[in-house]
């Protein structure tokens, strides 16, 4: 069901790409909200880019070099960390290979899913209207280039808001930024310097330097076992959020299978793990980034929120998690 | 071990697996006990069966191997799989080295030797770098919740774009060296107040 209606989704978006990229005659805010958000999602799909990026997050900017090529559907990135021990990470599809060069140590991930530079960009499977509002703002130069500002606000204080800064000859965001409710920016992404769909050189994916001689490791890799009915569900949900899938998920250290159980309001996500306790330690709060978790014993059972949400959201989901 | 871990054995034998994938299966079984073991007793039968003397996909690790041949453990890992060592390899390395997984396993520990404070995570796998405060293993209790922010992760990005921001949130920079994860623990009273402010329109200041 799910996977029927985004490919609808995805072939609409491509359509509706199409006709607003066929359109280059139109001002800014002659095209509508929705429909840069579909160009947006597009351009990222597709779209080949080189350039210097800019986060800054919880008082701290990193500066990355990020090569990013698409070739029929498979991604292959470099990012490369500007400070510090200059960490690099190359995407070749699925593996990830992250370099600490002055470690002289390469971990090996695996990652099964379509991951881009960019944190929560809204996808165009969202059900905007009763949680949040989608407006253009003004115009605006970003890297350089003419953009357009599109602000995603929520409608109460159980997500975030957005704002994104999309390239107007392309669609592809130049800029995002996540936003409390106060109005102060959790987490920004900014291009200084981009080139957008020009011929990148093999080479430029390829590791800085000799990674020969490196030492080793591999990741766990994280196993999804199966679609499950879960007696467990959440009794006073935040309004906008429903579930989108439960399973079962293998995880390091566990010895019975955790259940996961993911909500969204169709921008924001939240996952709920459900395990036996069993004596473990878990902080009630935590944050990673934009990210919060809220842990609760229940029933013998811990259970945890996590999400791109503020704190009260998942404090508020994994309180109200019962078992039929 | 499954048909697909023997196919590659067979491969990396035969000299015909791609070198990425070489180093792959190489890593793989150095950090994999019982797999190697299986896969030892798997080449030895194979070898027996047809007789073979050399072993192709080795020519690629001679040097590293040849680095290796000091290490006694290594040496002892040899010696319970070797079936029937050829012998230009015992001029080779001056050891008997039978089986490429011997070698692949010995090399893997060679490696593994060189890292001063090696810490076993959940799961088995290693890291490097416990003791250098500028490559940190969490704590067991964020170890936890570490696996539920990458598998939250993971699992959003099936819904919509998500990032390798998340992940390079994994590698903060602290004073100019890359920290692996640190998750922040919150003071229970800084969100009490949103808990109470939930339902009162947010001040969207842009």
């Amino acid at each position: 069901m799910m996977t029927r209606r985004r490919q609808l989704i995805a072939t609409a978006c491509v359509a509706l790409g199409g006709l607003v990229a066929a359109a280059p005659g139109l001002a800014a805010d002659e095209i509508s909200p929705d429909d840069w958000l579909v160009k947006m999602a597009s351009a990222v799909q597709t779209t080949n880019y080189e350039g210097t990026v800019i986060r800054l997050q919880n008082g701290r900017s990193d500066t990355l070099k990020v090569v990013h090529v698409v070739t029929d559907g498979v991604i292959r990135e470099k990012v490369v960390v500007q400070e510090g021990d200059g960490l690099e990470i190359i995407r070749n599809g699925n593996e990830v290979h992250c370099i600490l060069p002055d470690k002289q140590t390469v971990r090996v991930e695996e990652w099964n899913d379509q991951s881009t530079l960019f944190s929560s960009l809204p996808s165009t499977d969202i059900q905007f209207g009763s949680e949040y509002d989608v407006s253009i703002v003004r115009e605006e130069r970003v890297a350089g280039r003419k953009a357009v500002l599109l602000a995603i606000r929520p409608h109460d204080h159980y997500r975030y808001g957005h704002r994104i800064w999309l390239d107007i000859a392309t669609g592809f965001p130049l800029q995002t930024k996540l936003m409390r409710d106060d109005g102060e920016a959790i987490e920004q992404v900014k291009f200084a310097d981009i080139t957008l769909d020009e011929e990148i050189h093999a080479s430029a994916l390829t590791p800085s330097t000799s990674i020969e001689n490196f030492r080793w490791f591999t990741q766990p890799q994280r196993k999804i076992n199966r679609s499950v009915d879960s007696p467990w569900n959440s009794v006073e949900l935040p309004s906008g959020f429903a579930v989108m899938s439960t399973h079962e998920e293998d995880l390091p250290g566990r010895d019975m299978p955790v259940v996961h159980i993911l909500y969204s309001d169709g921008l924001a996500n939240v996952s709920v793990f459900i395990e036996p306790a069993n004596g473990k330690k878990f902080a009630r709060r935590s944050r990673v980034g934009a990210s919060n978790s809220y842990s609760v014993e229940y029933g013998g059972y811990q259970v945890t929120a996590v999400g791109e949400v503020p704190a009260a959201t998942v404090e508020k989901i994994a309180t109200s998690m019962q078992p039929n | 071990m499954n048909d697909a871990i023997k196919t590659q054995i067979s491969a990396f034998v035969d000299g015909e697996l791609p070198q990425n994938e070489a180093e792959l299966l190489l890593r793989r079984l150095c950090q994999d006990v019982e797999l190697r073991n299986q896969a030892a007793e798997y080449l030895a039968m194979g070898r027996a069966m047809r007789g073979e003397r050399a072993i192709a996909g080795m020519s690629m690790l001679r040097e590293r191997v040849s680095a290796a041949i000091d290490d006694k453990e290594l040496q002892e890992e040899f010696a319970e799989s070797e079936v029937a060592a050829p012998r230009f390899m015992r001029s080779l390395a001056g050891v008997a080295i039978a089986a490429t997984v011997a070698l692949a396993a010995l090399v893997g520990l060679q490696q593994m030797s060189d890292v001063p404070d090696v810490e076993t995570v959940q799961g088995g796998e290693a890291v490097a770098g416990a003791a250098d405060d500028s490559y940190t293993v969490p704590e067991p209790e964020y170890d936890l919740l570490s696996d539920y922010y990458n598998s939250h992760d993971a699992s959003s990005s099936h819904i919509g774009f998500d990032s390798i921001t998340p992940r390079l949130i994994t590698y903060e920079i602290r004073d100019g060296r890359v920290v692996e994860i640190e998750l922040t623990d919150v003071p229970a009273e800084s969100d009490e107040q949103d808990v109470e402010n939930a339902e009162t329109s947010p001040a969207d200041t842009l």
